[in-house]
């Protein structure tokens, strides 16, 4: 068996490919030309689902309960609608009053005689007044109420179709009535759903009847299609009568509130008998305003402006009018508690919180894509506005002009900012927290540019408004909505004012829980606006703040910092190092004390980060130490103590690179990784680790270091074992390729006297044969790769050298023939169990492609004599029983074998292809 | 077999000058003969006087004899047959005719004594042997256009003002002295087709208003004799304000007349038909919870009305 001598110079020069030059670098950023892409976007918006809309999405999904798709054709129920009506019953979530059994004894009394007096009432009537004298009070739980509201619901359809349409009316109208009873509060909400469902069946099958009538005669033939926008003289005098008959009906009911609801329900059906609905439309809004309950009237006149867009016009005269009556009734509630006591004044709450949502919704329909001029009308018209360019000089319900803000176009708010700030100002009740409006009016100027003189003016009141704030919630609730304004204008005094005003507060009441996320968010916005940590930290105030950070808050602002800091290249200055490492170890800490099992990644690599920006530059020493220290620590992070690795391996290259006078530094950083590698939890990451101290150790002329290491990358894979994350294939190559690496590395790593000149290969060997989990492929992988190693070193000059004076093996043992000889008789072993090897892949086209790797392997290192020929034809026909004669692996490598065996046993290959 | 009427107006509402059409349909499955059809037309004016505002002696006559407005019989056809399967007899008839009418057609009304009311019947004798098919059904009659005042209504309006001085009987003490004034208008002529109109104000309470009603009233009078026995009674009450509504905002006040229980305010010679209308103010009081079942008769202490004649009159 004799090694195939080579010239690697030659064999580079004449299978190097040839260089052309380049232009511009294909990594670049090449300025291309701007694609139109923004048009198209913007005009596929409409089929494009925003995924975050997620609400809308799944209102989508969710709506259409089967009897609404049975019956609604013409008047589909909005997206809009369906979605405000699932997030209405989601905000008064009924599901904690389900069982009234769970409560103590005393509640449970009162809320039985409660029950009794409203809503079993009505239900057990509904149900059977019989039952309900016999078997006296019972106690019903929500989810009952809920199935039997649907039970009614079905039985109104079901009673309709039979033609039996006076028991549809007369149970609808029972359905209606369930809303004057506001006493179940919470639950009105999702009472006020269920019932206007029923009554918007009711509306579209009334709707349906006439429009029948309208276009059939009574044997079903065609009289005319009506229009989508048909006139009443379109409509024939029996439907014009029936449809009457329907208001008659209705009409007659005695109460108000379910005498509204229906003729609401049924609104639609005005157009059959009138060609303008908005009178009979305003005379509902007047009616409205004999409901007293202030609760019941917001959501009939919620349930008007969901029932008047099924109207052609789109008037909002009416739902202004709505908006106006609804504060004079929120202004009563408001006035009239100033002298009562406190149970009164919650259950005002209560009530102003649960006309909220109604206010929002028509507050949205008001200004739904109105123009400037239409909306200083309905400015006007709400009554803020005492002539066209001047408001704000009255005053509002601040719930209402939470909303208002909430809904007015931008451009209104921005060039009325003050106007508005006044009127907050003079709106203060406790229908809404005064604080949180401005809060809103700073979130809604940053929607904008807003010029600096305004942004100016703004400002200067709200630092006067917050001054007087004592409570650092609501201090910091303010400031942080105008934290971007004073940050984008660049005013530093201000930022200041408001740092000192936190601190201050603080430092009175100290900082709670509840004002943590405020604060994290202030402090987000201003390490979000400066550049680097430096300019932050020279803020007055801002490290006293940050100290008064705790908990999930602090994590968050501490990682900012961390993410700000290293945004940059370096990290150099040395208070700003201390400053981070303390945050880093607090951030550690807080995991450890969390005991999260795998910590928190984002953490470990932000501080990972750090760690490799730290920069002492000429102070080597500092940055060991440094290193040392975190490594103390940040003993969690595994990903950080690879960091550390890496760090003192390029301290100790570029300590090098300095001069000769850092030796020792040198070989502190060596011997720190050498110690601090077996603290890394993963097998893994320590064999390349140690490969790579290995290498540094190496360079640096360190051999002795170098031999230990190398021994260690072994004994790496001694302790290694399959269940240490080499699941993915991708893993396992992973691992292969850094054995291979090590064999590149070996060719250069001389022998020395008490140890062979074949140590390392022979271990690495060793270890792989003896270990039963590499599986044949790595084996063949592996052993190849140690081929070629052993084929290397045996040449008279090896391929490359490390540029000291350490000599290579083809200097420490030229022309010595028991290192020859050591050299054979390790090759055949190995070449031994590579066959081996490949015989255990189970796989035949996994078998093919390993035998055509050695095959490659063997007729590349070794002269090609019988003996190994035989061996080869032998790997191709291994590889033909498990690939296509089309392989083009297979066929280069029969052509390479063809080539390389100068022996006239050539034409046998021939002959075998 | 059976038979039927049909009219050819879905509300069955005719004038006295226009024809009455309509179809006779008898369904039988043999054939059978017949001595002829007739349809006969009858309306009348029927009174009764119940005990309570008739003395005791009148109650005794009991029904009063009703006033005939129409009793006519036409002979749609003579004898014959009619062959089995279904047979639609059209026919056509004008109620009013020249010279044989015996009193004006009022409108058609249902109230509580006096009741006028218009009926067709269809008969189909066959000899003594068979039974006779017959069947009636009633027809709604208003005025005719022609008689109608030409002028159109002006929308009369009167004003009220309600306080605790207004009321004449005795009020809850926190209600006279802590005072009240209620203040609105409603329509005291109102045609038949719309709505009773109108608007309140409550302008001040010292005690919580609980509901706000309008009540409307018929007044039947007949005359007996010498007498007139005159019965007011409730034909509908309509809510106009549920709750403690807000002080000095304007609520309409809008009623719906029911149809058959209202017609125009009639002053006959035998009998009158009025209506007034009330609107009555309860409030929140506990009393009024414990007496919730009794009459309904004498005012009670937490309510405050307002009484005002209402005039009925059919337009155009």
């Amino acid at each position: 068996m004799e090694f195939r001598p080579r010239n690697y110079t030659d064999e580079r020069e004449s299978h190097a490919l040839p260089r052309l030059r380049a232009d511009a670098h294909p990594l670049s950023a090449t300025p291309s030309p701007p694609l139109p892409q923004g048009d198209v976007v913007e005009s596929g918006n409409s089929d494009f689902f925003d995924p975050l809309r997620g609400t809308d999405n799944e209102a989508k999904v969710e709506s259409p309960d089967p009897d609404n798709l049975s019956n609604a054709v013409d008047h589909h129920p909005t997206k809009e609608w369906t979605s405000f009506r699932r997030l209405l019953m989601q905000r008064f979530p009924v599901t904690k009053m389900v069982s009234m059994s769970s409560m103590p004894d005393f509640l449970m009394r009162s809320a039985k005689s409660h029950e009794k007096s409203s809503t079993i009432m009505h239900l057990e009537e509904l149900d059977d007044p019989q039952k309900f004298a016999d078997e006296g009070v019972k106690v019903i739980t929500w989810q009952e109420y809920v199935s039997r509201l649907h039970e009614l619901k079905d039985e109104i359809n079901r009673s309709w179709l039979a033609e039996d349409r006076v028991t549809s009316l007369k149970l609808s109208i029972k359905a209606a009535k369930l809303l004057m009873d506001t006493s179940v509060s919470e639950f009105y909400p999702t009472l006020f759903v269920l019932v206007t469902d029923i009554m918007d069946m009711l509306g579209e099958l009334v709707w349906q009847r006439i429009k029948r009538k309208a276009e059939f005669t009574e044997d079903g033939a065609l009289l005319c299609n009506l229009a989508e926008n048909f006139k009443a003289s379109d409509i024939c005098s029996d439907a014009k009568e029936t449809c009457n008959n329907w208001f008659n009906k209705i009409g007659v009911v005695q109460e108000l509130l379910p005498r509204i609801y229906l003729e609401l329900a049924i609104s639609p059906c005005w157009r059959f008998l009138l060609d303008q609905p908005e009178d009979s439309l305003w005379r509902l809004v007047m009616m409205i305003r004999g409901l007293g309950d202030p609760v019941a009237s917001a959501y009939c006149r919620l349930y008007m402006a969901h029932c008047a867009q099924k109207l052609i016009s789109h008037d909002i005269g009416y739902l202004i009018t709505c908006m106006n009556d609804i504060r004079v009734i929120l202004m009563k509630i408001l006035s009239a508690n100033e002298s009562t006591h406190g149970n009164v004044k919650h259950n005002k709450k209560l009530q102003v919180s649960l006309m909220e949502p109604t206010i929002e919704y028509i507050m949205k329909y008001i200004f739904n894509g109105l123009s400037q001029g239409q909306v200083s009308e309905v400015l006007a018209e709400l009554g803020l506005m005492k002539n066209q360019q001047d408001f704000g000089s009255v005053s509002c319900v601040s719930v209402v002009l939470h909303h208002l803000l909430k809904e007015l176009p931008i451009e209104i708010v921005s060039s009325n900012a003050l106007q508005m700030l006044h009127l907050i100002e003079f709106s203060k009740d406790y229908s809404f927290d005064q604080h949180m409006n401005y809060r809103l009016l700073g979130f809604r100027l940053n929607e904008r540019k807003t010029s600096v003189d305004l942004v100016n003016a703004v400002l200067d009141k709200i630092i006067q408004v917050v001054a007087q704030y004592d409570s650092l919630d609501e201090y910091l609730k303010v400031v942080d909505a105008y934290a971007d304004l004073i940050l984008q204008n660049h005013l530093g005094d201000l930022l200041n004012t408001i740092l000192e005003g936190i601190s201050q507060r603080a430092r009175n009441k100290g900082v709670t829980e509840a004002e943590m996320p405020s604060l994290q968010s202030l402090l987000g916005k201003i390490l979000s606006h400066f550049k680097c940590l430096e300019d932050v930290l020279c803020l007055n105030y801002f490290p006293e703040i940050l100290d008064l950070m705790f908990g999930s808050s602090q994590d968050a602002v501490f990682l900012h910092i961390l993410n700000l800091a290293t945004r940059n290249d370096h990290i150099r200055d040395p208070l700003c190092i201390q400053l981070l490492f303390e945050i880093s170890r607090t951030l550690h800490d807080n995991i450890e004390a969390k005991n999260v099992k795998d910590g928190d990644s984002q953490v470990a690599h932000s501080i990972s980060r750090f760690v490799h920006m730290v920069d002492y530059g000429a102070e080597m020493e500092h940055q060991l130490a440094f290193l040392v220290d975190c490594r103390g620590a940040f003993g969690r992070f595994n990903e950080l103590k690879e960091t550390l690795v890496h760090s003192s391996n390029s301290l100790a290259i570029q300590a090098l690179k300095c001069a000769k006078k850092h030796l020792s530094l040198v070989k502190a950083c060596i011997t720190f990784s050498e110690i601090t590698i077996p603290s890394i939890s993963a097998q893994r990451k320590q064999f390349d680790l140690f490969l790579e101290t290995a290498e540094v150790a190496f360079l640096v002329g360190l051999v002795s270091h170098s031999d230990g290491l190398i021994d260690s990358a072994v004994g790496c894979l001694q302790t290694l074992n399959i269940t240490d994350g080499l699941q993915t294939p991708a893993e396992v190559e992973g691992l292969v390729s850094s054995i291979r690496k090590l064999c590149g590395f070996l060719v250069m790593v001389p022998g020395n006297l008490s140890k062979a000149g074949t140590h390392f290969p022979n271990n690495l060997f060793s270890l792989i044969s003896s270990h039963s989990w590499f599986e044949p492929k790595m084996k063949t992988q592996i052993f190849s790769s140690i081929l070629l190693l052993l084929t290397s070193l045996a040449q008279k000059s090896l391929p490359y050298h490390v540029d000291t004076q350490i000599p290579g093996n083809d200097l420490l043992f030229c022309g010595d023939s028991s290192y020859k000889q050591e050299l054979v008789s390790l090759t055949k072993l190995v070449l031994e169990n590579l066959l081996c090897a490949i015989q255990q892949e189970p796989s035949r086209a996994a078998r093919g492609a390993m035998a055509l790797e050695a095959c490659n392997c063997i007729v590349s290192s070794f002269m090609v004599n019988d003996e190994l020929l035989s061996v080869c034809l032998n790997l191709i026909e291994t590889a033909k029983s498990g690939l296509s004669d089309q392989d083009k692996y297979l066929r280069s490598t029969i052509e390479l074998v063809k080539k390389k065996s100068q022996t006239p046993s050539t034409a046998t290959v021939s002959v075998s292809v | 077999m059976s038979i039927d009427l049909k009219l050819s107006r879905f509300n069955r509402i005719y004038r006295p000058s226009e024809a009455l059409e309509g179809k006779i349909i008898i369904k039988t499955q043999s054939s059978i003969s017949h001595y002829g059809i007739r349809l006969t037309f009858k309306g009348s004016v029927n009174m009764q006087v119940r005990g309570g505002s008739a003395g005791v002696v009148e109650s005794l006559y009991g029904v009063i004899k009703p006033i005939p407005i129409l009793n006519r019989t036409i002979e749609v056809k003579p004898s014959g047959k009619i062959a089995s399967g279904t047979t639609e007899i059209p026919f056509s008839v004008t109620l009013r005719q020249k010279g044989e009418n015996l009193e004006k057609f009022y409108e058609t009304f249902h109230g509580a004594n006096i009741s006028i009311q218009y009926l067709v019947t269809v008969d189909v004798t066959r000899g003594y042997l068979h039974k006779s098919l017959s069947t009636t059904m009633e027809f709604i009659v208003e005025s005719d256009k022609a008689d109608l005042l030409q002028r159109p209504i002006p929308p009369e309006m009167v004003i009220f003002y309600i306080t605790q001085d207004t009321q004449r009987h005795s009020l809850l003490p926190e209600l006279k002295s802590g005072g009240f004034r209620v203040m609105g208008k409603i329509s005291s002529q109102c045609s038949l087709a719309g709505p009773i109109s109108g608007e309140l104000t409550v302008e001040t309470s010292a005690v919580p208003i609980h509901s706000i009603d309008i009540q409307l009233f018929r007044v039947e009078s007949i005359l007996l004799g010498e007498k007139i026995a005159t019965e007011t009674s409730l034909i509908q009450t309509t809510q106009a304000t549920d709750g403690d509504v807000c002080h000095n905002l304007t609520i309409p006040i809008y009623v719906i007349l029911p149809r058959l229980l209202t017609c125009p305010t009639t002053f006959a010679g035998p009998f009158s038909i009025e209506f007034k209308v009330a609107i009555v103010i309860s409030f929140q009081s506990d009393l009024s919870q414990l007496h919730k079942k009794t009459d309904s008769g004498t005012p009670k202490l937490w309510l405050a009305m307002e009484t005002l004649p209402l005039e009925l009159v059919r337009t155009k």
